[in-house]
C-alpha cells in the first residue's frame, strides 16, 4: 500500500525529443488512475518512467515516501501487466508466478501458499502446470494478472493489459479487473487509448497529449467539464460535437468563444430549434440511432432514440447549460 | 493455391537436370568410390587391387595414430565449438544490448566469415610464428615461451583459433537474430520480478536462446570436423608429432601423401557416417525437441 506522487515528471531523450514534460499527479493510497490518451501521447513512457524501465530526465517520482528515480524496478516495490503478458514461455504458469518470490528468497512453503491464493483468485488453478502457449488469451491474461499479485506488491502498474482481447472478453475482464483492485486495494496506474475502459475503471482519470496532462479528475468530471476541446472530443463516445462560434451565429451568450460544444446526446429534436442540420448518414445502434450532417458547413452528430422520426433537414434545440464553451486561441474551457 | 500441370513428362527431369547431374558427380559418385575402395587393396602402383573385405576397417580400429586422430579430433571439434560459441554470444550480447551504433559493429564482425580458411590459417600461423609473429613476441613478455612446431599444446591451440576466429561471425548473427527475437517485455518483467542482468541472461534469455544454439552446437560440430582442412593445412599439416592431425585431414594425408588409398578410403566411409549421425540428430533434435 502505498501512495504515488509524480513531480514535475519530464522525459527528454538523447537527440532532444520530449516525450513528457511537466507531469504533476498526487496518487492517493488505494486509488485507481487511469492514463488516457491517443498513441504517442506519453502515457505508456510515463508509466514506464514509474516502473523504473525508463530513465527519469526531470522530476521525482515518489513511491510512498521514498524518491525512486534511481531505484531499480525490482526494489520499487511495483508490479506490471505488459499488453503482450511477457510470459515466461519455457515456464509453467506455476513457475511464472513463483519466479518474482523465487528471486526474492521467498521461503517455499510461502510461494505455494501465494500462488495458491492468486490462482484461485483468478480461476487459473487447472492450468498452473501448462506452458502459457497452451493457454487461450484471456487465460494468459489471468496469469500475467497472477504474477503480479503474488508479489502482494504496492503499486499495480497495467500497459494496456486488455488491447489484444477480442472486444467480448475485454469488457469482462475490465469488470473483473476492476473488481480485482476494489478488493485488494492497491494502488494502481492502468495506460489505455480506450476511453470507454478509462471511464468504466478509472477513480481518476489523466488525459493525456502530446506529453502533457490536458486534465485530471474523475470520469463524470471530464466527461461533464472537459478542460479543453480536446479532451471533449477524446472523452465520450460519440464524441462531442465542436463548432466554431462565427459559423453558427445564432446561439445566445456564446459571443467571447471560439468553439462550441455540446454532446450528441444532448441535442433533441425541436421545432423551434436554433441549428438546422442537413442529415448525410444514419447509424443504427439498436437503442440508439446516430444521425450524422452539417450544419452551416460544419459536421454534427446527433444521438437520438430508435423510433425518432427522420428527414432530410432536422431542427435541433439543446438546454443552455449543456453548452461547453471553449478559447479560440488555447482551446481552454470558458465558464 | 493454382497447380500447375506439366503434360510434357520429360520436363521436369530437365529442369532437375543440372542439380542432380552436380549431386552425382561431386557427391554420390565420390561417395560410391569410397565405399568401394574401402573394401580393396590396392598396391601403390594401382596396378594390383584385390578385395580385402573388412580389414580396412580393422586395421583402423586396432592402429594407435588412428585412435590418437579420433580423440584429437573430439579435442578440436569440441574445441573450437565452445569457443566459437561462447565469443560469438557474448559479442551478440553486447551488440543486443547497444541501442546505437549496433550496425557497424555487426558489419565488422560479420566480415572474417568471408575470409577463406587457407587465408585464415595463413594469417593466424603468421600472427603466431615463432620467428616473426607479434603473438609469441607479446607471450614472451609474460614468460611463455611460444612454439607451434614443437608444443603439441600451442599447435592445437593455434588450429583451434584459427578455426573458431572464422566462424565466430556465422555464429553472431545466429546469435544477434536469435536475442533480437526475445521480446524486450519479457527481459524488463524478468527485471521487475527481481532477477539481475545474469540472471536474467541465465533463467529467460539463454533458455529462450536454445533453438538457436543447439542449431549452431551441430553446425560448428560439423565445420570443425569437416571443413577445417585448410586450415590444418596452411598453419601445422597435422603435427607436431600428429597432435593436430584431426580424421578428415588424416584421410587426405594417408591417401594422398601416404598411398594407402584402401585405408583412406576406410577412413572416409566412417567420416560419412559420422555426418549422417549428425544429420539425423539435427533433424529430429532441432525440428522437434529443442523448443519451450
Amino acid at each position: 500500500m502505498a501512495s504515488i506522487t509524480l513531480d514535475n515528471l519530464g522525459k527528454v531523450y538523447p537527440g532532444g525529443t520530449r516525450a513528457v514534460g511537466d507531469v504533476n499527479i498526487d496518487i492517493a493510497d488505494g486509488e485507481f488512475i487511469v492514463l488516457v490518451g491517443p498513441s504517442g501521447c506519453g502515457k505508456s513512457t510515463l508509466l514506464r518512467m514509474v516502473a523504473g524501465l525508463e530513465s527519469i530526465s526531470e522530476g521525482e517520482v515518489r513511491i510512498g515516501d521514498r524518491v525512486v528515480n534511481d531505484v531499480e524496478p525490482a526494489d520499487r516495490d511495483i508490479a506490471m501487466v505488459f499488453q503482450n503478458y511477457a510470459l515466461y514461455p519455457h515456464m509453467s504458469v506455476r513457475q511464472n508466478l513463483a519466479y518474482g518470490l523465487k528471486n526474492r528468497g521467498t521461503p517455499k512453503a510461502e510461494i505455494e501458499r501465494r500462488v495458491k491464493e492468486a490462482a484461485e483468485i483468478l480461476q487459473i488453478g487447472p492450468f498452473l502446470d501448462r506452458k502459457p502457449r497452451a493457454l487461450s488469451g484471456g487465460q494468459r491474461q489471468r496469469v500475467a494478472m497472477g504474477r503480479a499479485i503474488t508479489r502482494e506488491p504496492a503499486v499495480f502498474l497495467f500497459d494496456e493489459p486488455l488491447s489484444n482481447l477480442d472486444a467480448k472478453l475485454r469488457v469482462a475482464m475490465r469488470l473483473e479487473i476492476k473488481e480485482l483492485q476494489k478488493r485488494l486495494r492497491t494502488t494502481s496506474i492502468y495506460v489505455t487509448h480506450d476511453q470507454l475502459e478509462a471511464m468504466t475503471l478509472a477513480d481518476r482519470l489523466v488525459v493525456l497529449n502530446g506529453g502533457r496532462i490536458e486534465q485530471i479528475g474523475t470520469p463524470l468530471d471530464v466527461y461533464r467539464r472537459p478542460a479543453s476541446t480536446f479532451v471533449a472530443s477524446f472523452i465520450g463516445s460519440p464524441a462531442m460535437n465542436l463548432l466554431d462560434a462565427k459559423a453558427v451565429p445564432h446561439l445566445p451568450g456564446t459571443a467571447h468563444a471560439g468553439t462550441i460544444g455540446i454532446r450528441p446526446e444532448d441535442l433533441s429534436l425541436a421545432e423551434d430549434g436554433l441549428i438546422e442540420m442537413n442529415v448525410m448518414a444514419v447509424e443504427e445502434l439498436g437503442a440508439q440511432r446516430l444521425v450524422h450532417g452539417r450544419t452551416s458547413g460544419e459536421a454534427i452528430t446527433i444521438a437520438l432514440p430508435s423510433d425518432a422520426p427522420l428527414g432530410d433537414t432536422l431542427k435541433l434545440g439543446f438546454d443552455r447549460k449543456n453548452l461547453h464553451l471553449f478559447s479560440r486561441d488555447s482551446g481552454a474551457r470558458i465558464d | 493455391m493454382k497447380r500447375t500441370i506439366f503434360n510434357n513428362q520429360l520436363l521436369p527431369w530437365l529442369l532437375l537436370a543440372p542439380q542432380l547431374a552436380i549431386t552425382f558427380i561431386f557427391f554420390i559418385w565420390p561417395a560410391g568410390q569410397a565405399i568401394r575402395q574401402s573394401f580393396l587393396r590396392e598396391d601403390a602402383f594401382g596396378i594390383n587391387t584385390s578385395f580385402a573385405g573388412l580389414n580396412n576397417f580393422q586395421g583402423l580400429l586396432g592402429n594407435a595414430q588412428y585412435l590418437n586422430s579420433m580423440k584429437v579430433t573430439v579435442i578440436f571439434a569440441v574445441s573450437v565449438t565452445v569457443l566459437s560459441m561462447g565469443v560469438a554470444l557474448l559479442l551478440a550480447v553486447a551488440v543486443d544490448r547497444m541501442l546505437r551504433s549496433s550496425r557497424v559493429y555487426t558489419t565488422l564482425l560479420v566480415w572474417p566469415y568471408a575470409v577463406a580458411p587457407a587465408v585464415a590459417g595463413i594469417l593466424w600461423w603468421f600472427i603466431f610464428n615463432p620467428t616473426v609473429g607479434i603473438m609469441p613476441y607479446i607471450l614472451d613478455v609474460i614468460g611463455y615461451d611460444w612454439n607451434h612446431n614443437r608444443s603439441k599444446t600451442d599447435a592445437m591451440i593455434l588450429v583451434v583459433i584459427a578455426s573458431a576466429w572464422k566462424q565466430i561471425s556465422y555464429n553472431f548473427l545466429f546469435f544477434v537474430a536469435g536475442l533480437q527475437a526475445i521480446p524486450a517485455s519479457l527481459r524488463e518483467a524478468a527485471a521487475i520480478d527481481g532477477a539481475g542482468p545474469v540472471r536474467r541472461f541465465f533463467d529467460i534469455t539463454f533458455p529462450l536462446l536454445s533453438p538457436t544454439t543447439f542449431f549452431l552446437l551441430v553446425v560448428n560440430i560439423v565445420y570443425a570436423m569437416f571443413e577445417t582442412f585448410a586450415v590444418i593445412d596452411s598453419t601445422t599439416a597435422g603435427g607436431p608429432a600428429q597432435a593436430t592431425n584431426i580424421m578428415v585431414y588424416k584421410v587426405y594425408f594417408d591417401g594422398f601423401i601416404g598411398q594407402n588409398l584402401g585405408s583412406s578410403a576406410a577412413q572416409s566411409v566412417i567420416l560419412m557416417l559420422i555426418v549422417i549421425a549428425l544429420t539425423v540428430i539435427q533433424f529430429r533434435w532441432v525440428e522437434k525437441k529443442v523448443e519451450y
